[in-house]
């Protein structure tokens, strides 16, 4: 009745009790990420023009994109917000982008222990005018995810 | 080598002295020594049960393709020890509706009776701690009490699951005691003695485990179903019952059951060490070492028996023990009186 | 006259019968679902199935969110199979808008599907054995995920919710090197798989719990429509891939199995051989695929003409189906899924009638649902 089977099962365990392990012994081995591996995000702050593709194409309003428009009638990036809390790391923005200034990086030790350390911020590269920066509360943290907005622009400008 | 093979023996004779010589009555004197000797086999199970939980996790990792604990301590020596020091932190929560006082008689009945069960294996020649002349016999009766235990778990924790789990468990201890007990007639019948030391002398020649390969296979299947180890373990079915008898404890309370598990693991391993493999006899090695290894040895077996195999249903289990177990136990010891017969009459004749 | 006193015993012998809910947390029902079973002892008298623990709202978000936008969310649905759920939202809109995917980029989709077809079953078939204990067997199949899932980050970037196959074909184009990578995978794959099998398949006690339990015949199955493996196993040949092929599907040489028994051990050995066909897919699609774009250009804001499209797709569980309505903005006036395992599970009720607990246990494994389909 009971036989072949059994045996074959305990033959089974006992070759692969002497084989190699595949335990990764982290943190002191980091384990080798593809390079499209989606960690967080790297912003080149001088390659945006603020024309909010990227927080349009995101399904959980996790971009806000804070911008100015000056005379010549160009929009300069003020302040790039992200609430990596509500991502899904689906990549429509880094794929909307025309310019290439949202990629991903492939680190993924994100975890964090308060909510606020969820929020990425990059300023903008031209210097601000000083009165008109509308500087974001921390009230803010809470970003409640809204279907997409568009950049939210500064006092100083105006139209979005 | 003969020194260090009755270092014991010799220690516990030089105690008796030295009290004798200070005016100590002997039965007082003998009273101190078994103090000590208890002290001693508590110290022995602690040990055991702390290296066996160890082993446990990391041999199951081992075949899993895995390391195991390897970060406290060296190779992950002292997990045990974070673990009692985890458990005893843990608050102590009883249900409102379970009944308190067979609620927490339980795991204190269930490890005593482990601990009893280690004072009547023999670790060496003349150094069972206790020694009556049918130990085996007082073996298996002890090792019955723990369905009472688990019953009282069961029905005082008030909860459907446990009470689901511990009746399953009376059920399966209870019958496979039968196939268990057969299968050590035929080591009794052939060394004509049920004490444990005498069963052991006897197999100066040859280990009963060649004798009596069908009985030692009973063996095992049969001590795997009264210690609740997988593919037996449906009493705590994880996946089924949540954690069926012991759903209900935290704490130190449920690492009493845990403890006793592991601790009649090894009481087990060791009789079958003693019954079949030879306890204490070997050479070169003293006897408490070659017990305490071969003893190893079957928790070894036992272990790798419990991280290969799925879980047998409870109905399945029960038709192969009276249906299959039981008649091949009872083939066994027929097997074993003809062989002594027909060895009898070969030996009376070859004179 | 002894008869008639044995009958009166047997009366005076009355049992009762009690209601056990197995969930919706437990350590085996395959996520948040909730079986209220009314037990005679541990026989199974009537079971009950209660869902939407797992309740998100998805179709309703689907009408806030653009049809781009919300093709991230359809991979959550059957989380283990992410992919093919991306895929059938694909051919939906793709349906919808008329839009033509490049050939290259369908080849790709196959990799990818049958890839996470792979990986899904792999979950299914270790959850089946952790279920009935066999620790081991899991960690061995887990293992051999995790080499999948390797190949599906090198390519997607993620290891779950790829996010790879949208509208117009894929995101992106195979990295150099994959074809040799997913290779060595594959054999390492089928040594594991083997290794699993022979501990597994064989095993007495292992068949001694799923076979001849929980057996649907195939009239039932037909009757309450099971799709996917679950039929498949039951003596029904219905595969969306070879009745109603879609893609690239028909080019490619590959078996569908088929089983008669309809019990657990059927639904289990299928997915078995189903890793096994899909491997072969895989090395074929590799082997064959032509150079070519990957991604047709669909328009950032998209307007379909008002309408609805409902498309098919074999994912890992059995046939989904899309259905989108379009109003002719740019947000979908209606989503609808019809899920595989919403359909599925609606004949457990049938079957446990005589099953014990663990036995129930085993089914319900054997039927691999995931929640996340079933509740959306």
């Amino acid at each position: 009745m009971f036989g072949i089977g059994l045996v074959q099962g305990l033959y089974t365990t006992a070759k692969r009790f002497f084989m190699k392990k595949v335990t990764q012994r982290y943190p002191e081995v980091l384990p080798d990420l593809a390079p499209r591996s989606k960690g967080s995000f790297a912003f080149d702050a001088d390659a945006c023009i603020s024309c909010c593709l990227c927080s349009d194409a995101c399904p959980n309003g996790v971009i806000k994109v804070d911008y100015s428009v000056g005379e010549d009638k160009r929009r300069r990036l003020e302040l790039y917000r992200m609430n990596l809390g509500y991502c899904l790391f689906c990549g429509l923005c880094v794929e909307a982008c025309p310019k290439s200034a949202i990629v991903f990086k492939t680190d993924f030790d994100l975890a964090c222990f308060r909510k606020d350390d969820n929020l990425f911020a990059w300023k903008g590269p031209l210097p601000r005018p000083a009165a008109a920066v509308q500087a974001p509360a921390a009230a803010d943290a809470e970003a409640v995810p809204v279907a997409p907005s568009g950049g939210s622009p500064t006092a100083a400008g105006g139209g979005s | 080598m003969g020194t260090l093979n009755d270092l014991f023996l010799t220690l516990a004779s030089a105690i008796r002295g030295l009290l004798a010589l200070w005016g100590f009555p002997p039965l007082l004197a003998a009273a101190v020594v078994d103090i000590a000797d208890f002290v001693l086999v508590a110290a022995l199970v602690t040990v055991n049960i702390i290296v066996i939980v160890w082993l446990d996790r990391r041999v199951a990792a081992f075949f899993q393709e895995r390391l195991g604990p390897n970060r406290v301590g060296p190779f992950g020596l002292l997990q045990s020890v974070n673990d009692a020091v985890k458990l005893l932190g843990k608050e102590s929560i009883i249900p409102v509706a379970a009944d308190r006082k067979l609620y927490k008689a339980a795991p204190l009945m269930i490890f005593t009776v482990t601990v009893l069960l280690y004072g009547f294996l023999p670790y060496g020649k003349g150094m069972a701690p206790v020694d009556p002349d049918l130990s085996l016999l007082f073996f298996i009766a002890l090792s019955s009490m723990t369905t009472i235990a688990i019953l009282m778990a069961g029905w005082g924790s008030n909860s459907k699951y446990s009470l689901l789990g511990g009746m399953r468990t009376v059920a399966q201890v209870i019958s496979y005691e039968i196939p268990m007990a057969f299968s050590m007639l035929g080591v009794v019948m052939l060394s004509g003695s049920l004490n444990l030391g005498a069963i052991t002398e006897a197999q100066r020649g040859v280990w009963y485990i060649f004798l009596q390969p069908l009985a030692f296979v009973i063996f095992l299947i049969s001590s795997l179903a009264e210690l609740a180890r997988s593919p037996f373990d449906m009493t705590e079915a994880e996946q089924e019952l949540v954690a069926g008898y012991h759903t209900e404890y935290t704490g130190m309370r449920f690492a009493l059951f845990f403890m006793a598990e592991y601790g009649n693991l090894f009481g087990v391993a060791a009789l079958g060490a003693t019954l079949f493999l030879g306890g204490w006899q070997g050479p070169f090695l003293p006897g408490y070492v070659w017990f305490l290894g071969k003893s190893w040895l079957l928790v070894l077996v036992i272990l790798w028996l419990r991280w290969t195999f799925p879980r047998a249903r409870l109905d399945q289990m029960m038709k192969f023990n009276w249906k299959f177990l039981i008649p091949l136990s009872i083939l066994n010891i027929l097997l074993t009186g003809v062989g002594i017969k027909l060895y009898q009459y070969f030996t009376a004749v070859g004179r | 006259m002894s008869d008639s006193t044995t009958v009166e015993q047997e009366d005076a012998l009355e049992t009762q019968e009690y209601t056990l809910n197995l969930g919706p947390q437990h350590p085996s029902t395959h996520g948040v679902y909730r079986a209220r079973l009314r037990l005679n002892g541990e026989t199974i008298v009537s079971c009950e199935s209660i869902i939407g623990y797992l309740h998100r709202g998805m179709e309703k978000l689907a009408e806030s969110r653009t049809y781009a936008q919300f093709a991230p969310y359809t991979s959550r649905f059957d989380y283990l199979a992410g992919a093919l759920n991306s895929w059938g939202y694909a051919l939906a809109m793709e349906k919808l808008g008329g839009i033509e995917v490049p050939e290259r980029a369908e080849y790709l989709r196959v990799i990818v599907g049958e890839l996470q077809r792979i990986a899904s079953h792999l979950v299914m078939v270790s959850s089946m054995v952790i279920d009935l204990n066999a620790v081991t067997a899991w960690m061995y199949a887990f293992t051999a995920r995790e080499g999948i899932l390797d190949l599906l980050e090198e390519v997607t970037g993620s290891r779950m919710n790829l996010n790879y196959i949208v509208a117009g074909g894929v995101t992106e184009d195979l990295p150099e090197g994959f074809t040799a990578r997913a290779e060595k995978t594959l054999d390492e794959l089928k040594s594991r798989l083997d290794d699993f099998d022979r501990l597994v398949s064989g095993n007495e006690i292992f068949l001694g719990r799923t076979r001849g339990i929980g057996v649907i015949g195939r009239d039932l199955a037909l009757e309450y429509g099971m799709t996917g493996p679950n039929i498949r196993a039951s003596g029904e040949r219905l595969d969306l891939r070879k009745d109603a092929p879609y893609s690239v599907y028909p080019r490619f040489d590959f078996e569908v199995p088929l089983l008669s028994g309809g019990d657990s051990f059927d639904r289990y050995y299928i997915r078995l051989l189903e890793i096994h066909e899909s491997v072969k897919l895989v090395r074929q699609a590799l082997g064959a695929a032509p150079a070519g774009p990957v991604r047709a250009k669909v328009p950032r804001v998209w307007k379909p003409a008002p309408g609805e499209a409902y498309a098919q797709c074999e994912s890992a569980r059995g046939i989904q189906g899309y259905h989108l309505v379009s109003d002719g903005s740019v947000k979908p006036y209606r989503m609808h899924l019809c899920s595989p395992s919403f359909v599925n599970i609606g004949v457990l009720p049938v079957i446990s009638p005589g099953l014990t607990i663990q036995d129930f246990v085993s089914t319900l494994a054997s039927m691999d649902i995931v929640l996340g389909e079933i509740d959306r």
